[in-house]
């Protein structure tokens, strides 16, 4: 094994081609965004250059505001809802007293494995003001509760996060789920021979050992969450008005619609760094030391 | 035998990385390639040739020339023009080929993406914000020759030159649409059972919105999910008080808070609170929206002339238009309507490997177009001029005929959501005009934000 891994130069052929094709389609397209993000365009090509008017205009201009704001909402929807939903049923259908547990397994995953588009159109459907199914629910059961769902700017992020949160909730119940079948049953035996019940084994045993699918998920469903765009897109065209607009949004209103391509790249930008931080603070508070036992 | 694993899991992640490297490849026979300049397989048309037979520098004269077309194509107003268009083309141009690329309803930001990858197809449908974007960024054809070789600009009606071209007195697109307007269309049979007045002027919308609501009928159907309707509504508003409505804006020559925008906004608000639109309106799509009135749900829609086929097809004697509804103090603005033509139709890209024929084709696509338009749809409002030969498949419809009749009484236009040559003004307009339309969104605040990103713009 040492062999294996004393050549420096295998090492480096073996690695190259996956560092060229990342800094091909990752680092050099987003040098180039940093780079126009201080550019005015002219047409598609960068004409003057504008130090940091775009950022400068980014910091004052309300709709970043509302684009950064329902960014975090939707980030907290989706992560409460997939992580916390994902872990309570991660834990049941682990328990081998409850029964069809094959068949919850599926059936939990089957929304991730659905176009985003069917997913969007289905809710749509549930969420419509006139004919749809939790409007006419309320009617039914005589609750005066009618809402216009997509329609009001002030709740309509609420809704378009929830359809996310519940398409993806499968993929973290997977992970989750994989999680506790890797952790050897004789901790789980001796925990009950100590007198834990099953939720406090699961606190004290499966929570901490599953610490770094715990970041991973978190991970996943805080950035997914900042750079939401394609459920407003499909359900709402970021409206009304632009009060369901996220910084993904913002960004491809100003490359495709008032064709300011150096404002929308500072967009882009400061979603990067966003997503950065966000990472790193997870990396920083969840799993510093590995849990071992 | 750990050896030999170890050479087997090399080989496979070698193999694994050099998959994707491969997939990025481009295809070198590829004839797909815009950029390609080898003036050696430039293909042109001969002008002078009566068959319209296309011969490629190469002399195959039976070569069949496959020209991409991005165009609308989604309802029979666009579908019956465009395949009679195809028909026609099929018989003039045997070895030309079109091949269809449906157009989105996006706000153009396909055609966008298509012109930022260098992936233009040949021909595209384009409105005039985008055309100035496109001319800046050189994605656009020039087509002021080409209106004079294919005899394009003699077919076109003197008064709608202004389709044609665009400030900076150059063509870019063939243009088949005539000036059109936003017409306010109505339910003459619930207007009669409910015993409403068809409102002449806004205190009379108002009292018709109550009475409509009373009865569980929506007033005013609008598919408000699409901006640009949300700007025609404001823009009707807007043109009560100033005939140019929202044109104004789009050039700058007024500000939002004009008492003829401010108050466009504060009625709409107040139309809107007393129960104007349908719940949900903002996130209602145009079937949906046209269900509703099409299904005597709805009392009135708002829709462009276009609209005046499917709505007799639909309802019949039932359906009628109306001007729209005037302020007290100012009357005489009945005949001042939003919308009109602006540049647009049918562009070319410059990269296109076949310009030149690709130009011929739009030309005769957008006339063809037009054609169909006045023989399968009864629709006179045209851009070019209508041939006596042309004899439509049936009568025009009460409606048409009314408008037909009432044409020279119109005293002015505004202009269409596509036809505002600023993108920023567009844009900020048409957020603003959908948030108006919101229960709860005041006219101030309306005022406020599309004044201070005006001022942003024309600083």
């Amino acid at each position: 094994m040492d062999r294996f891994f004393s050549n420096k130069k295998a090492i480096f052929l073996f690695a190259a081609p996956a560092l060229v094709l990342f800094t091909l389609m990752i680092f050099y397209p987003l040098l180039q965004v940093i780079y126009g993000s201080f550019f005015e365009y002219k047409g598609l090509n960068p004409d003057i250059f504008a130090w940091f008017d775009n950022y400068k205009r980014l910091f004052q201009d309300k709709l970043f505001y509302t684009s950064v704001k329902n960014g975090l909402i939707f980030a907290a929807v989706i992560t409460v809802y997939q992580i916390l939903l994902a872990t309570i049923l991660a834990f049941a259908v682990s328990n081998a007293k409850v029964r069809g547990r094959s068949f919850f397994r599926v059936v939990y995953f089957i929304p991730v494995v659905l176009s985003v588009t069917v997913v969007c159109q289905l809710w749509l459907s549930v969420f419509n003001e006139q004919n749809g199914l939790l409007n006419r629910f309320f009617e039914m059961i005589g609750m005066e509760y009618s809402q216009g769902w997509l329609s009001d700017r002030h709740q309509a992020i609420y809704p378009i996060s929830f359809t996310n949160a519940w398409q993806y909730m499968g993929y973290h119940f997977a992970l989750l789920l994989a999680g506790i079948k890797s952790i050897p049953k004789s901790y789980y035996e001796a925990a009950k021979i100590d007198g834990a019940s099953n939720f406090k084994a699961h606190m004290r045993i499966t929570v901490p050992l599953l610490q770094e699918t715990y970041k991973f998920s978190l991970i996943m469903a805080v950035t997914g969450g900042l750079n939401a765009f394609t459920q407003m897109m499909i359900m709402n065209s970021g409206g009304p008005g632009t009060a369901t607009y996220t910084l993904t949004y913002m960004m491809l209103r100003a490359i495709n619609k008032t064709y300011e391509f150096g404002y929308g790249m500072s967009a882009a930008v400061f979603l990067v760094i966003e997503c950065l931080i966000a990472t790193i603070f997870i990396n920083k508070i969840i799993a510093k030391e590995r849990i071992v036992y | 035998m750990k050896k030999m694993m170890k050479q087997i899991l090399a080989v496979l992640l070698v193999t694994v990385m050099i998959v994707p490297l491969a997939g990025c490849g481009s295809n070198g026979n590829s004839t797909d390639d815009n950029s390609s300049s080898n003036s050696d397989n430039q293909v042109t048309d001969t002008n002078d040739n009566d068959n319209n037979v296309v011969e490629d520098n190469n002399g195959s004269e039976d070569e069949v020339i496959t020209l991409k077309i991005y165009a609308q194509y989604s309802d029979d107003d666009t579908k019956i023009p465009y395949d009679y268009a195809v028909q026609e083309l099929a018989k003039e141009y045997p070895n030309v080929k079109l091949e269809l690329d449906v157009q989105a309803q996006d706000d153009g930001q396909k055609l966008q993406t298509y012109a930022a990858t260098g992936k233009l197809p040949d021909i595209f449908q384009i409105g005039l914000s985008q055309i100035n974007a496109f001319k800046e960024s050189g994605n656009i054809l020039v087509l002021d020759d080409y209106v004079k070789s294919t005899g394009f600009e003699d077919k076109l009606n003197e008064a709608n030159k202004n389709l044609l071209y665009v400030d900076d007195g150059h063509a870019y697109a063939f243009p088949y649409a005539g000036n059109e307007m936003v017409l306010w269309y109505y339910n003459k049979a619930l207007f009669e059972q409910h015993n409403v007045k068809v409102p002449e002027t806004y205190d009379e919308l108002l009292e018709a919105v109550e009475k409509f609501n009373e009865v569980d009928i929506v007033p005013l159907s609008v598919f408000a999910k699409e901006k640009w309707i949300c700007v025609a509504l404001y823009d009707a508003f807007a043109t009560r008080l100033e005939p140019k409505g929202v044109l104004k804006l789009d050039k700058g020559e007024a500000s939002a808070e004009e008492p003829a925008y401010v108050e466009a906004a504060t009625k709409l608000q107040a139309l809107v609170e007393a129960g104007l639109l349908a719940k949900g309106a903002t996130n209602m799509n145009y079937d949906q929206s046209r269900a509703l009135f099409y299904e005597g749900k709805a009392a009135m829609f708002l829709n462009g002339q276009w609209e005046i086929e499917d709505s007799t097809n639909a309802l019949g004697e039932n359906a009628d238009w109306m001007w729209y509804p005037t302020y007290a103090e100012n009357p005489d603005a009945k005949y001042a309507v939003s919308g009109s033509g602006a540049p647009g139709g049918y562009a070319v890209s410059p990269y296109s490997e076949h310009k030149d024929l690709a130009a011929e084709v739009a030309a005769f696509i957008a006339l063809k177009y037009a054609e169909a338009k006045y023989i399968y749809r009864s629709n006179p409002i045209l851009a070019a001029k209508i041939d006596p030969s042309w004899e439509p498949e049936k009568e025009m419809s009460p409606m048409m005929q009314k408008l037909v009749d009432e044409l020279d009484n119109i005293t002015s236009y505004s202009v269409f959501d596509w036809g505002l040559s600023n993108p920023k003004v567009k844009v900020a307009l048409e957020d603003q005009a959908q948030f108006i339309l919101t229960p709860g969104y005041t006219a101030e605040e309306f005022t406020e934000a599309l004044d201070s990103e005006m001022k942003r713009i024309f600083e």
